[in-house]
Order: structure tokens, then sequence, then C-alpha cells
């Protein structure tokens, strides 16, 4: 609503034209529509009943050891991520993971940190892993093997040192094993066998076709929303959910908060704030890869925790506008470094912004339950380690 | 003399080892206890927030973690009913350290009985941090004595004077 007004507002005092805002917008549609096929492939998934039965999966694969179930807790949030971006593996994920460990009588905390963890450190392995890439590489396109080249490696840096630190901070609470009894069947999880199988199939050519249109550097909104088409066809014939149900459960409201994001930074650009701020970064960065690594990355990742990730990816386009007369080596740096940054800077307070931090403290203070700021100790001890090793890596690749 | 004793899902043995040295020279009235804890149900509303989701999942994923959460919850007071056939059993939802001190006021008990941390197949410690948030606080805030129960742990010992 605070997007949505801060446009209206913008509007009415004549500071963007009703013309430049549509534009704006008509400009973007890759990132709308993406996200509309990205939440519709997760939810349609879920209906399958394929989140649970991956989860129930990794559970059998453990044997009997809390510690390997873990492990395939963070392997499983990675494949996810990658496939179905962070989205998936923070809201539908987190979730079903919860309920398993519950049912195991585990510790609850160390694999629902597991799974909010790794569903942004996983989450710039590809192009789709994360609506943040696609925000970006709209504006400043990547073709897919520079993305790769730049960003994989740095992810599984990321990843295997996300996966140590947490085994190493809750060592004493994985140390156990679980009752295999208590796991319910996988045949359980599937609601409707044919379905399932269709929905499998429909996925690993979408993660294909995924892989291509990166490649060719096609629109990826248009394999979503493909992707999506054809498993709400699936669920319709099998009736397993119909287009009502599926709609609800898109957030529809997110399109809203974006499409004002996009119009309030496009105000905000007339003003030559943005150019400035973006100046003001590759001085910083004295010109060099190294600092361009560095700036970026710590500029983007401070940025998602004042306002959250994806205003801040909208910042930080418009800011880097100035970057492509500069050397191709330099647009690369900034621009992997902002994707860096944006993805994994959310891991430092996880609630999201500074506001919702400053928020549970007052809370804290007024003795009110305020069990985000869990999240935020393991954060900061993390994520530093984990943005200085990547960020390093990626100067290493240029 | 009315006993609250406090279950986490591991230590049911442990508590019912000190109810039996305790009601060797007294009868004992006990009540088991068991609180889910709602904190990571309120991290899970948080996440949504940060992913600019509307509070609350899909109805049928939130039956099912209620659930989850009931089902589990049972489970540990009835493994406790089989130590204490005699017990009463009361089952709270919100922050434990919280839910066990109002419990013990609202049940009246002369006596808590905890142990100091969940213990997930970890080797039992001693020494600083030993004793968690929940047990440290029910401590400090109970409304009667409190037994902290802990393993024996003699072959550790001597420590450095």
């Amino acid at each position: 609503m605070i997007a949505i007004g801060g446009a209206a507002v913008l509007l009415l005092l004549g500071l963007i034209s009703p013309a430049d805002a549509f534009l704006t917008l008509v400009r973007d549609w890759n990132t709308f529509l993406f996200f509309l096929g990205m939440m519709a492939l997760s939810a349609l998934a879920e209906a399958a009943g394929l989140f649970d039965w991956l989860a129930v999966q990794a559970a059998r694969l453990a044997g009997r050891s809390a510690a390997r179930l873990f492990l395939n807790v963070f392997l499983l949030g990675s494949l996810i991520s990658m496939i179905l971006s962070n989205d998936a593996t923070a809201l539908i994920l987190t979730p079903i993971v919860y309920v398993l460990v519950t049912k195991l009588r585990l510790p609850v905390l160390p694999y629902l940190f597991a799974c909010t963890f790794i569903a942004d450190t996983a989450s710039f392995l590809l192009p789709v892993s994360n609506p943040i890439n696609v925000i970006i590489i709209s504006r400043f396109p990547l073709d897919l093997w520079t993305f790769v080249r730049l960003l994989f490696l740095p992810s599984l840096v990321v990843i295997s040192i996300n996966i140590g630190l947490f085994f190493l901070l809750y060592r004493n609470q994985i140390k156990g094993g679980f009752d295999i009894e208590r796991l319910p069947s996988a045949e359980q999880a599937i609601k409707h066998q044919a379905y399932f199988r269709y929905t499998c199939c429909v996925l690993a050519v979408v993660a294909f076709a995924y892989v291509m249109a990166s490649a060719v550097q096609l629109p990826l909104s248009l394999v979503a929303l493909s992707g999506a088409v054809l498993l709400l066809i699936g669920a319709i014939c099998w009736k397993q959910i119909s287009l009502r149900q599926t709609a609800k459960r898109i957030s529809w409201s997110i399109f809203g908060f974006i499409a004002g994001m996009f119009i309030v930074v496009r105000a905000i650009e007339d003003t030559g704030l943005t150019t400035r701020f973006g100046n003001w970064l590759i001085h910083l960065s004295g010109g060099t890869n190294f600092g361009a690594v560095m700036v970026g990355t710590v500029g983007a990742a401070l940025g998602t925790n004042l306002i959250n990730n994806v205003p801040m990816a909208v910042v930080m386009i418009s800011a880097l506008g100035g970057i492509q007369h500069a050397a191709p080596s330099l647009q690369h740096a900034f621009v992997a470094a902002t994707i860096f940054g944006c993805d994994l800077g959310p891991n430092l307070t996880t609630v999201g912004s500074l506001a919702t931090v400053l928020w549970l403290l007052i809370l804290r203070q007024r003795d009110v339950d305020v069990s985000g700021l869990d999240y935020f100790k393991v954060g900061v001890v993390v994520t530093p380690l984990m943005l200085l090793a990547g960020a390093l890596t990626i100067w290493l690749l240029l | 003399m009315r006993a609250l004793c406090c279950l986490d899902g591991t230590n049911v043995e442990q508590v019912s080892k000190a109810t039996e040295m305790l009601s060797t020279s007294q009868p004992l009235t006990v009540a088991i206890l068991y609180v889910t804890d709602t904190g990571p149900r309120h991290d899970i509303e948080h996440l949504r927030e940060r992913f600019l989701r509307p509070p609350g999942h899909p109805p049928p994923r939130e039956e099912e973690i209620r659930q989850a959460e009931k089902a589990s919850a049972q489970d540990i007071l009835n493994e406790g009913l089989r130590y204490f056939p005699a017990a009463e059993a009361l089952q709270r939802q919100g922050r434990p350290e919280r839910e066990i001190v109002n419990t013990a006021a609202e049940w009246q008990a002369d006596l808590v009985i905890i142990c100091p941390r969940a213990e997930y197949g970890g080797r039992h410690a001693i020494g600083p941090k030993s004793v968690g948030h929940v047990a440290r606080f029910v401590a400090d805030h109970a409304p009667c004595p409190v037994l902290l129960v802990r393993p024996l742990a003699r072959e550790r010992f001597p420590i450095p004077r």
C-alpha cells in the first residue's frame, strides 16, 4: 500500500507523467510475468504434493540420522531454490520441514533456519533462482555463460560455508537420531498419482527450458508462464485444483508493490538522485574490479536490510545506469556484486529490513514475544562471512 | 506434595527417576506438562512478511501444522503417562518458560521438576551455559521451589581448581 500510495502521490503532484509511469511498467513486463509464472508454478507443484514427497524422501535417505537429515534439508532447499526460486524454498518448503521435524520429534529451530538461510544462499545458482536476478538482468543483460561463470562457483562456496557453519552452530542439537516409524509414507504425500508424475515431467522440461532460454536470452517469464499453464491444464483435467484456487494462492498484492516501486524509483531518477548514488558507488570503487565487487556487494547487502531486497534491486539498477559506459569487466563486477548482495544480503537480518529489526527490539524491551531475533543472532554471525567469501570469489573469477 | 514435571520430549526417564527418589520420602501428586513452543511458527510468519506475502499459510497447510503439533504433544504426554500412570496430563501452547511458571501457579504446584535443556542425542554438558533459557527462566520466576534434574557427571571430575 505504501509503494502504491507513493506512486499515486507522485502522479497527483505531477512529478511523473501517467504516460511515463505506464511506459516504465510496460518496459518491465518480464519481471511482472516472471513473478506470476513463478508463484503459479510453485502453487501447482505444491498442490501435486511434490514438496511434501521430496521432504519425506530427504528424511528416508537420511536413514535415522538427524545430522544427515540436516544436510539433506540444505541440499533439497538448494535444488528447489535453483529451479523454482528462493520463494518456493522459504515459503513452501519451510512449513513442510517444520511439520516433518515436529512429527520426528527433532529440534525445530536448526531445520527451520536451514530452510530459511539456504533459500537465499542458493538463490544465485541460476538466473531463475531468485526474482531479483530477473529484475537486474532485465536491465543489464548477462548471458547464461557469464552469469554461471561469475556466480555459480561463489554460490557453491557460500552454500558450503552456510552448511559448515550451521553444522558447527547446531552440532549438539543434531547429534541424535529419529524414529523412522514416525515418518509418513512417501505415497501419503502424493495427492494424485498421474498428476504428480505429470508435474514432475513438466518441471523437468521447465528446468531445461529455463537453461535454454537463459542461454539464448529469451524472456524467462515466458518459460515460467508456459510451465504454469501446462500444470494448470493438468490440474484441471485431473480435478486437483481449480483456476480460482490457484489464483487464491498467488499473492496479487506483490504486483502493486513492485509497480509502485518501479514508478517511485523512475520519478527519483528524474531528480538525478539515483545517478548521483551510482556515481558515488563508482567513485568509491576506485574504478577497479575489486572495488566494484566490494562496493556493489556491501552496498546492495546493506540496502536490502534497510528497505527489503526488491526495492533495493530496483534502486540499484537505476543507480548503475552510469556504468554502461565503463569497461565490460567493471560492468560485470558491479552487476554480479549487485545480484550477489541483493540475494544473500537478506540473510543478515532475515526478517527483511532494519525497520523490522528495530520494531522487534522495541517489542522485546516491552517483554513481547520476539522470536525473529533468533534469526537475527544467527544471521549477523553467518552472513558477513558468506558475503566476504562470495565477493572475493567473484573478484577472482572476473 | 504436588509436583509439576516439565517434559520436553527427551527427558521423561530423567524426570521419572527424580520423582521416584522424591516419592520415597513423601507421597507425590504428579502432573506432567508439555508446552508446544509457538516461537518457530512466529518465525515462519516473519518469513512470509519478508517475502511480501500476506500472513497465514493456505488453509490445508495451516491445518497440517496444527495437527502435527497436536499429535507430537499428545505423543510426548502419552509417553509420560507410561512412566506416571496416575499423573494429570497438561498441554499448553505458547512460550514454554512462561507457560510453565503460569501453569505451576494455576495448578498450585509445590515443586517444579525440570531438566536444564532438551538433549537430542548429544553429550549431557555441564559447565557454563549448560542450563538453557527455559530452565533458567523457570528457576528465576517459578512460584515454588524448582528441582533442576541433571545427569550424573562424576566421571568428569575433578575440574581444574
